[in-house]
């Protein structure tokens, strides 16, 4: 524990701090204006059109479905491969069950060590941003961090009550737990990468594909 | 040659100014960033009020930082996280390196961070014995290449896809090609391969939440994600700055970077990291430290003015807009941050003896104040650093020539007969030659208006 220089660090934080007051009063005070943030409640089939429009801009693929024969009809149309990471959460793998994909090899949360070997990741996530197109992944409430980032195909099972409107709903969401998780991950659309010649180049380092499947009926 | 020294910005943008590949690769780069951030801009219809909040939250982190870091550092701790203070450069190295050589580790991946970059860990970690592998694409191509970033968002962005393909070719053995998505793709392949052996992986910081004792990083690559999921221990490296007082206050920061930065409604990924993982069978590294890094911010805080310096969220959008930074690109500046806000940070960082020139690379046009999310006036601050720099650098004969001019100005006499020794002088005496190569000097009239009004 280095607490000489953590008590040096705040020592000369409060001595220019207080240096500097003579020349604070020169200064003209700025005014602190709150934004209002504009909360029209919007129907479901509204927000979920509206999370598909944004997702798509973004190059992300978007489904919307009804009920779980929709999910995996589009589960089977989606999938290639037969290397399958999902999450632990149950629900993933009830609904992988009701497609008729081959599976050659099913993961159930891999570790960082196994992860790489897998075609496609599935997950669900807490949450959805309509104005955005952006997934939120809670990782005390599901294991998909790696299944989500790792295979070269991500596909996210969102359900239509859970997409919320704006960046500043979820965040104010996420604030309402007593403790914020470990580990809260934002996605909107595949990883991409415009370092070569402002080139955009699609799957760098994260998946190379996402999909949602909104399911609307739930 | 890769490495330019800030001393010598006016040599440095002479040489740049005479490479017309770099020139044609910036404007490129510069105009589309550029236009981008301006649709995103309008694209909200309250961007002014957002600068607005943005800034009356930075002034208030700064006015009490002391507070909010050590709620900052109080929460992390509370949730696991290992806090580090380093004063300096040096200190936030050998803290670094000690950690990752107490663990053993041998290959340290790393996502982009400018905080790092200041620092120089990478010689430092290399020096202990380890393998670095900076794992950003554009962060990629550069230490391949050996050089420097040029544009805080956009680091390869002096390099043609030519120049990588070769790059490639050379260092990885990959078969020539300017094929970008071939050239992202190998590069996929072969981090993949580093990322799994990683032993640590080492991210900056875009915010840190004071309430919650959060960091939150931004990206689009998710070489970040995987930099802080894979290995076992992730450090993350944050200025001292970087602090926000609440979770909500992210509602503002995030409308503003993205859209500022690329243009983006949101980049890609955000990972919001708090403390460590609950159970030792959840994903993710075991152990988190945090290093809050001063190396020299403290001392900004001593006057308003330099203080705003440290209100920048680096989303490089001044860098775009300016009309210097655009002709003659980040590695002129010859120093980690260029652009606009490097020509103020760095002489207040380095020390501005080793930087002199800095705060005059730029006309004051105040384009960089227009588009800077947070509102830092620029254009004040580079006065402010000039007003600091004048009185050590003024010449003698530059003295001497102002005193005169004032005994001139004060006395009619002698400012009448002026007129017409300059009259005379002019014709035969050829006067600020650099001024008059490249255009006419007018010739002095022949009546001054003193002349012409007695003789109404």
């Amino acid at each position: 524990m280095n607490n000489t220089a953590r008590e040096d660090i705040l020592g000369s934080i409060r001595s220019h701090l207080a240096a500097s007051v003579p020349y604070d009063k020169q200064e003209v005070s700025r005014g602190f204006p709150r934004i209002n943030a504009d909360q029209n409640p919007s129907s479901s089939v509204e927000i979920c059109g509206q999370f598909k429009e944004s997702l798509e801009a973004v190059d992300g693929h978007c489904v919307i479905v009804q009920g779980d024969e929709g999910i995996a009809r589009a589960l089977t149309q989606i999938v290639r491969g037969q290397y399958i990471a999902i999450s632990d959460n149950p629900e993933v793998e009830r609904l992988l069950h009701l497609t008729d994909l081959e599976i050659e090899e099913l993961g159930i949360a891999p570790n960082a060590h196994e992860i790489f070997r897998f075609d496609v990741g599935i997950s669900t996530a807490q949450a959805a941003i309509a104005e955005t197109g952006t997934l939120v992944l809670d990782s005390t409430r599901e294991r998909h961090r790696l299944v989500s980032l790792v295979p070269p195909v991500h596909i996210a099972i969102v359900r239509a009550s859970q997409i919320y409107r704006t960046l500043g709903e979820v965040l104010t969401l996420i604030r309402k737990d007593k403790e914020v998780s470990p580990a809260i991950t934002f996605i909107t659309g595949p990883s991409r990468t415009a370092d070569i010649e402002l080139t955009l180049a699609i799957g760098v380092h994260g998946p190379q594909e996402l999909y949602v499947i909104v399911d609307e009926v739930n | 040659m890769n490495h330019l020294s800030s001393e010598t910005f006016d040599e440095n943008a002479k040489a740049a100014l005479a490479d017309t590949h770099l020139r044609g690769a910036l404007k490129n780069a510069t105009s589309l960033f550029g236009e981008r951030r301006k649709a995103a801009a309008a694209s909200l219809p309250n961007w002014e009020d957002l600068r607005s909040e943005a800034r009356a939250i930075k002034d208030d982190v700064l006015s009490h930082l002391d507070r909010y870091l050590e709620e900052f550092a109080g929460n992390a701790e509370s949730r696991g996280a290992k806090i580090h203070w380093a004063r300096d450069a040096a200190e936030a190295n050998s803290i670094i390196c000690g950690l990752a050589a107490e663990r053993k580790a041998r290959i340290v991946v790393k996502s982009k961070s400018m905080t790092t970059e200041e620092t120089h860990l990478n010689a430092a970690l290399e020096a202990a014995g380890m393998q670095v592998v900076e794992t950003d694409l554009g962060e990629y191509i550069i230490q391949l290449a050996d050089e420097p970033p040029s544009h805080i968002i956009a680091p390869a962005i002096h390099k043609t896809r030519g120049q990588i393909g070769e790059l490639f070719n050379a260092e990885l053995g990959m078969p020539l090609t300017d094929d970008v998505a071939r050239l992202t793709s190998t590069a996929r392949a072969t981090l993949r391969d580093r990322f799994a052996a990683a032993d640590a992986g080492i991210s900056g910081v875009n915010f840190a939440i004071a309430e919650t004792g959060t960091i939150v990083i931004v990206e689009n690559e998710g070489n970040i994600r995987l930099t802080t999921s894979l290995p076992r221990i992730h450090i993350a490296v944050m200025g001292i700055e970087k602090v926000l007082p609440r979770f909500a206050d992210l509602d503002v920061f995030l409308k503003l970077l993205p859209r500022s930065g690329t243009g983006q409604r949101l980049t890609t990924y955000q990972s919001y990291i708090t403390g460590t993982k609950r159970q030792s069978t959840d994903e993710g590294p075991e152990e988190l430290h945090i290093v809050l890094l001063d190396n020299g911010r403290s001392r900004m805080l001593a006057h308003p003015v330099t203080r705003q310096s440290l209100a920048c969220i680096r989303c490089g959008a001044c860098l775009n807009a300016c009309p210097v930074y655009q002709q003659v690109g980040g590695h002129a500046y010859g120093s980690v941050y260029p652009g606009p806000i490097g020509a103020v940070i760095t002489p207040q960082l380095m020390g501005i003896e080793k930087s002199a020139q800095l705060p005059y690379a730029s006309s004051l046009c105040g384009a960089c104040r227009e588009v800077c999310p947070v509102k830092i006036d620029i254009p004040r601050l580079l006065l402010h650093l000039r007003a600091e720099i004048a009185p050590r650098k003024g010449k003698l004969s530059e003295r001497l020539a102002f005193k005169m001019w004032a005994q001139v100005m004060m006395r009619p006499s002698l400012y009448k007969m002026s007129s017409v020794v300059g009259r005379v002088m002019q014709r035969f005496v050829p006067l600020a030659k650099a001024w008059t190569n490249g255009r006419d000097l007018r010739p002095i009239e022949s009546k001054s208006f003193h002349e012409l009004w007695s003789d109404e």
